[in-house]
């Protein structure tokens, strides 16, 4: 793993670097994209790197490629420059002139696993062996990092704001819309059906309407994933990927939505027909 | 009677249907306002932030961030020669480390250490105490204080760290001269700064003349535009921000995120606001055709029926809209301090800060959403046929 301040001082000097052409012969590095397409620079190319920010003791190099980088959301906005090289050949270059070789240190280790599922028990085996390193399974220390645990709250708290809005509105229109229906309903206790009975039929609408209505906004979503994603990718110059519906997400959405439309149109519906019959046919 | 009245009490005539349809506008209302605070909160509380230090210029050897990138070399001379500038009032050199506090237990106490050193008043408030002398003395922060029982006075043993490599630098004893509060201190973070040269020795003593940044302050009469051009002549090898253009290269950094999901919150908020309003009114409308009808049969004018449509919209947006503005406080209050728990946000920074801007963006859409969801309502109403409709509701 690279250090990141060394890095981006590589590619700070690399954008002030000239592109020459040299032998096969010199150590290969990858260029990031977005260095890439800002200081035109091909595959082949020869630059020359350095620690220093005044270009001392430069050491060439060919690019011998370029890579998309990993998406990383603490980078968004910022155009990443970056150079990869090989471990040897950096420890090269930015070892301090007295610093005996094999002395140097890196930041982190990535381990592949030949089963993935032991990532947990791996962890705590090189926790106990080793006291002093910190390991951790990949996918847990993404999601344990302070941002994204604080961000999921905050869309958290947006998504209940929204939520409370729709119920309100949501309450609001049944009750019209079964006030609409107010004199069709009359006439149906005055020809005897019971209350309970045309409840149960405006709770099957409700649930109907509900479903309906809840596969529309699922719909909706899946479009709008692909166009918000496409927008902020585009905006951000980034493969990042900034909105997913799950299948999770989606029956997260059909569990709220159903019942608080079937709710509304139940609660609407029981404060017309406690009224009398006569009254609700009367026009 | 005035289309206002009239609104009033078509309104009031169906109260839970119109206590409702103000309660959504005002829970949308207030999202909207949120997100109105948040689109440029952040970066109006760090340009405060900045002003607030006292420095309107910032001097670093590359265009990273003070602390993560190379050192200044010759930084004190360079700060003597920059404080010497004709448009420059003062100028310090700081120095960004870590120490731990040796305080007894097994790992000691982490901190940030910084040292100082220029013509410029030190870039924190002392709160307790005294500042720094010319000895081997510190102040800290009350994260500090509290956390380990320090006053001034106190006597305290750390090891600094002060480069990326790891080290094992001797432990150096100081005297806590006051308390002091830092303005970029995190709500939880532990602070100490003493001397530059101070912190050199802590460091080892073998880059006693380097920096991580200069910080400068202009004169008022120059202002920090002249000064910028003085000091890059100057010292043409190092980067020369003022603090506008820092809050700029800020704007432009990663927390344009909150910017963005603003802007697209506000407009998803504002679609729903007048999706909802127009289906109300317009349901509201259709219910009420034959008593339109009605009135148009007796006199009252196609635009008096219209206006009677426009005012009954004002008024639910209206209503909604002025309780939007304590519950979007409220909700502000809340969703800021959720996110001032991303770690290494300053204590002093906000993500919602109020601006009279912001409060004028908001009566604007509003007004707005009124208008745009009266638009398909009014357009019943203005063609309402007024002989068929009656017939039809006495028929019917």
């Amino acid at each position: 793993m690279i250090p990141r301040r060394i890095v981006v001082a590589l590619a700070a000097v690399a954008v002030a670097a000239a592109t020459l052409h040299a032998a096969d012969t010199l150590p290969s590095i990858l260029i990031s994209r977005q260095l890439s397409e800002s200081e035109h620079i091909a595959v082949g190319d020869v630059v020359r790197l350095s620690r220093e920010s005044d270009g001392a003791a430069a050491q060439q190099f060919r690019v011998s490629g370029v890579y998309e980088p990993t998406p990383d959301p603490a980078r968004l906005g910022a155009v990443i420059r970056e150079v990869q090289l090989h471990l040897p050949d950096l420890l090269t270059l930015t070892r301090e002139p007295a610093m005996p070789a094999g002395s140097e240190y890196v930041e982190s280790i990535n381990v592949a696993l030949v089963d993935p599922a032991d990532a947990d028990a791996f962890a705590r085996d090189v926790q106990a062996r080793m006291p002093g390193i910190s390991a951790q399974p990949a996918t847990g220390a993404a999601e344990s990092t302070g941002p994204f645990l604080v961000l999921r709250r905050f869309h958290l708290a947006i998504a209940i704001v929204t939520i409370v809005a729709s119920t309100v509105f949501l309450l609001a229109l049944t009750i019209m819309l079964v006030d609409e229906r107010r004199a069709a309903v009359g006439v149906l206790r005055l020809i005897g059906l019971p209350i309970r009975r045309i409840l149960v039929q405006l709770f099957l609408e409700g649930l109907l309407i509900a479903t309906i209505g809840s596969l529309f906004g699922l719909v909706l979503s899946l479009v709008s994933e692909g166009l918000i994603n496409r927008f902020f990718q585009w905006r951000y110059d980034t493969a990042l990927v900034f909105v997913r519906v799950t299948p999770e997400v989606a029956a997260i959405c059909v569990a709220i939505a159903v019942p608080l439309g079937v709710s509304a149109t139940v609660v609407a519906s029981w404060a017309l027909l406690r009224r009398n019959g006569l009254r609700l046919a009367r026009r | 009677m005035n289309a206002m009245g009239f609104a009033w009490r078509s309104l009031i005539r169906q109260p839970a249907r119109a206590s409702l349809g103000v309660l959504g506008v005002a829970a949308v209302g207030a999202l909207l306002f949120d997100m109105l605070l948040l689109s440029q909160g952040l970066v109006v509380s760090m340009r405060d932030l900045f002003e607030r230090t006292g420095f309107d210029l910032r001097v670093t050897a590359t265009d990273s961030l003070p602390g993560q990138g190379p050192l200044i070399p010759n930084a004190v001379a360079a700060a003597r020669a920059i404080a010497k500038l004709p448009t420059v009032r003062s100028a310090i050199a700081l120095r960004f480390a870590n120490a731990t506090i040796v305080d007894g237990g097994p790992r000691g106490y982490y901190t940030s250490f910084q040292g100082v050193e220029g013509t410029g008043a030190h870039p924190w408030s002392i709160l307790r105490g005294r500042d720094i002398g010319t000895g081997a003395e510190i102040v800290i922060n009350e994260n500090t204080a509290t956390r380990l029982a320090l006053a001034p006075g106190s006597r305290v043993v750390l090891r600094a760290s002060c480069t990326d490599q790891k080290q094992a630098l001797p432990p150096m004893p100081f005297t806590v001269a006051g308390v002091a509060q830092f303005p970029f201190d995190t709500p939880r973070g532990a602070t100490l700064a003493t001397s530059l040269e101070m912190l050199a020795d802590a460091c080892g003593g073998n880059e006693s003349d380097e920096a991580d940044v200069i910080m400068v302050a202009s004169q008022d009469s120059a202002g920090p535009a002249a000064a910028v051009a003085d000091v890059a002549t100057l010292l043409p090898d190092l980067r020369v921000l003022s603090n506008a253009e820092a809050v700029n290269r800020f704007e432009r950094g990663g927390f344009t995120y909150f910017r963005q999901i603003s802007t697209v919150l506000t407009t998803v908020t504002l679609s729903f606001a007048v999706l909802l309003i127009t289906v109300l009114l317009t349901v509201s409308i259709n219910q009420r055709l034959g008593e339109i009808a009605a009135l148009r049969a007796l006199g009252f004018s196609r635009w008096r029926v219209v206006a009677d449509v426009l005012c009954e919209s004002v008024l639910i947006v209206g209503g909604g809209g002025l309780l939007s503005l304590p519950i979007g406080g409220l909700l502000a209050a809340g969703l800021d301090n959720i996110l001032k728990r991303i770690p290494g946000i300053p204590a002093d920074v906000h993500f919602f800060v109020f601006q009279p801007s912001a409060l004028r963006v908001h009566l604007l859409l509003l007004a707005a959403t009124a208008v745009i969801a009266a638009l398909y309502p009014i357009r019943i109403v203005a063609r309402l046929p007024i002989a068929a409709t009656l017939r039809d509701e006495v028929v019917g």
